[in-house]
């Protein structure tokens, strides 16, 4: 440990000039990690899928569902299996769309990748064991389909959750309330008085 | 190994590192950069550059921009659709339940007193209905401008201008040319960008006195809240008739009570037994959110607007309706049952609420006839001050549970309970009448009244239909084509 620091240690005259660098790579790190909202994908929220706006057909479909009101989108799309297994599959799909986002690589039709169908469909399974365990198709799971057997929960159940259409396009109006304000400006909020008159 | 310093002995190494070093720099630069792009990128990425002014009542130039919610709104001026209870078309309420007029008895409602139609029709539904009168040159007609509140997307745009206080403080006759859009697009949207967002003073203010902020509500509760604005109780306060809400101690039919108990509030004087009467609105939310759906978390819009696809495109259905005319979209989003098994779960619970509701009217319509009787027969005032009071309190339940659109759907245990409270507070005031009747020698029952139809019923009250109604025709084609040519006039002279 002592060697390994002596290494990195710099002489002193070095001193004043790195430590100046590290002090501006942290800053403009910091900024980064800010501006991106990075912490926000280490929760459950699913509003951190829609820090990538591309994402808004999606949340808003899933909001406007059944699902919207009793699973977020980690339920689904991340494995449950272990808190390891978790963060790995959410850092890996995370790092893919930040590339592709962030390189402006989006498909305007955003499709699921093979790993995430073994994810979602297993997860389908986890929520919904009791409800179809005596269905045959509930033995399904992404290895298996892949191998062209069997069909997935969303291949009859094609409404769930996020509709039959998915497209960038697919949902124009939808609002998602980032910045909006509630009321207007001319709106003044006061009691009234006995008369009925706003103080 | 060698120290940092011997390394960088070799200048091509330092070379190295500073050029690594600046493709760091540039690298953190260019993410930083893409980062603060793509963020105001999604400022835009859902918003139409559509050009709507802040205060554009019409929503025909917003569905320029906005189209498939425009046409989807355009329906609700759709009248065909009637379910066993409710539905959009034209029900004569009274008609169909002529206790209802002796329940109202020197009351506007007991005038006159239909089915709520779509949204496309308030503004004229209001206009034609007997309670709000027959305004005219001479004459400024029964009603404060408070009565165009919840009608009409040119309300938000008239209280800018004016002031909601001014705006209540109105003449209804007074604001006549200038309301005529029916509820639409300024009502529940931001014309800049969209979101939802809450027009009316009334629901921010209720907020504000129980203490919480309207500004801050998420969007999910904003897809309530923007219906929470109009239905819900209310009433007219002060003079100046400004609209408020009694939540300040609660939302139930208990908690507001006990509001217009302690602000001594009462909306009229029964015309038969002289009780001080309070008159309920429509408690849409307030019963909605004490319900299982309400309860789960669901918003009004996911039932009444569901998700819709026209041509690639996904959006609510602005059709704003009962979700018995679309239950495929509406409860089988969630539910399996089909759509008949479901539409008979709802419609046994109304056909049930009904069944307690009709007999809390007959104890009511009873115990108004009796108490008359009982102030004929020189009843004296103490005694009958705590029947009266009784009276007010049964007929509270009995219009809470039944002004409402969709009550005995939406909380079907508490519509229960509220009647039947009500029933035993009826029957109490009924015992005590009984012995006020006895002791002034009246032995024998006072017999229900021949109500059989909404004339009979008119005739038992002592109003005069014809005289009404004629007064309201004059008004129609003297009076509003007036008010429909100012209207015209001004909108014409927007810009397109």
């Amino acid at each position: 440990m002592g060697s390994l620091l002596s290494v990195l240690i710099p002489p002193p005259r070095w001193r004043l000039p790195v430590a100046a660098v590290l002090g501006l790579t942290a800053g403009i790190g910091g900024v980064v990690f800010y501006q991106s909202r990075a912490w926000s994908y280490l929760q459950d929220d699913p509003k951190a899928c829609i820090n990538c706006h591309i994402m808004i057909p999606q949340y808003s479909t899933w909001q406007h569902s059944s699902h919207g009101r009793v699973a977020s989108c980690n339920d689904c799309h991340v494995p449950h299996t272990s808190l390891a297994a978790m963060y790995y599959f959410k850092a890996k799909d995370g790092l893919r769309h930040s590339t592709l986002f962030t390189l402006g690589m989006e498909q305007q039709v955003i499709r699921i990748t093979e790993p995430s169908v073994a994810v979602v469909q297993q997860n389908c399974l986890r929520c919904h064991g009791n409800l179809n365990s005596e269905v045959s198709t509930s033995k399904v799971m992404g290895p298996t389909k892949s191998h062209g057997e069997g069909k997935l929960c969303w291949e009859c159940h094609r409404e769930v959750p996020h509709g039959r259409v998915t497209s960038l396009s697919s949902v124009p109006n939808a609002r998602m309330q980032l910045e909006a304000p509630t009321i207007p400006d001319w709106m003044n909020i006061k009691p009234t008085d006995h008369d009925g008159v706003k103080k | 190994m060698k120290p940092l310093q011997e390394w960088f002995k070799n200048p091509m190494l330092a070379g190295a590192l500073f050029l690594a070093t600046v493709g760091v720099g540039v690298g953190v630069g260019l993410l930083l950069t893409s980062v603060a792009t793509r963020k105001a990128e999604s400022r835009f990425a859902y918003t139409t550059k559509a050009d709507i002014a802040p205060d554009e009542s019409r929503s025909e130039v917003w569905g320029k921009a906005y189209p498939l919610e425009y046409e989807s709104w355009k329906e609700t001026s759709d009248t065909g659709f009637r379910s066993k209870h409710g539905g959009s078309a034209f029900r004569d309420v009274l008609a169909e339940d002529p206790r209802m007029v002796v329940l109202w008895a020197g009351y506007a409602f007991s005038k006159e007193y239909n089915q709520s139609r779509g949204h496309a029709y308030a503004v004229q539904d209001v206009r034609n209905i007997l309670r709000t009168g027959a305004p005219n040159d001479t004459d400024k007609g029964p009603q404060p401008g408070t009565c165009w509140a919840c009608k009409s997307p040119d309300v938000p745009r008239l209280m800018a201008k004016m002031g909601d206080s001014a705006f209540y403080g109105a003449k209804w006759s007074d604001l006549g040319a200038q309301v005529v859009n029916p509820i639409g697009c300024l009502d529940c949207h931001d014309p800049k960008t969209m979101a939802l967002r809450i027009s009316r003073p009334a629901l921010a203010d209720a907020f504000m006195r129980q203490g919480k902020d309207i500004t801050k509500a998420t969007h999910a509760e904003m897809r309530s809240l923007v219906c929470a604005q109009c239905h819900v109780e209310y009433y007219f306060k002060g003079p100046n008739k400004h609209l408020t809400f009694p939540w300040d101690s609660g939302m139930t039919v208990d908690k507001m009570e006990a509001y217009y108990d302690s602000a001594n509030f009462t909306d009229w004087t029964h015309a038969l037994s002289k009780a001080p009467m309070l008159k309920a609105q429509h408690p849409d939310f307030e019963v909605f959110k004490m319900g299982i759906h309400g309860q789960r978390g669901l918003a009004c819009a996911d039932c009444h607007m569901p998700y819709k696809t026209e041509g690639g495109m996904k959006f609510s259905d602005h059709h704003i309706r009962s979700p018995l005319s679309n239950v495929a979209n509406s409860c089988q989003v969630c539910h399996r049952e089909s759509a008949e098994e479901l539409t008979r779960n709802v419609e046994e619970r109304q056909d049930k609420i009904q069944q307690s509701r009709i007999q809390l009217e007959d104890v009511l319509v009873r115990a108004h006839l009796e108490a008359k009787a009982a102030w004929e027969a020189g009843a004296d005032t103490a005694a009958m001050k705590p029947i009266l009071r009784l009276i007010r309190k049964a007929q509270w339940r009995w219009d809470f549970a039944t002004a409402g659109n969709g009550n005995s759907f939406h909380a079907p245990l508490e519509i229960g309970r509220m009647l039947a409270n009500g029933i035993t507070l009826g029957q109490e005031a009924r015992i005590k009448l009984a012995r006020v009747l006895s002791d002034r020698g009246v032995k024998t029952e006072v017999p229900y009244p021949d109500i059989a139809t909404k004339a009979k019923a008119h005739e038992l009250i002592g109003l005069k239909m014809d005289k009404l109604n004629a007064e309201k025709q004059t008004f129609l084609t003297k009076v509003v084509p007036v008010w429909l040519q100012k209207a015209k006039a001004r909108e014409d002279s927007l810009p397109k």
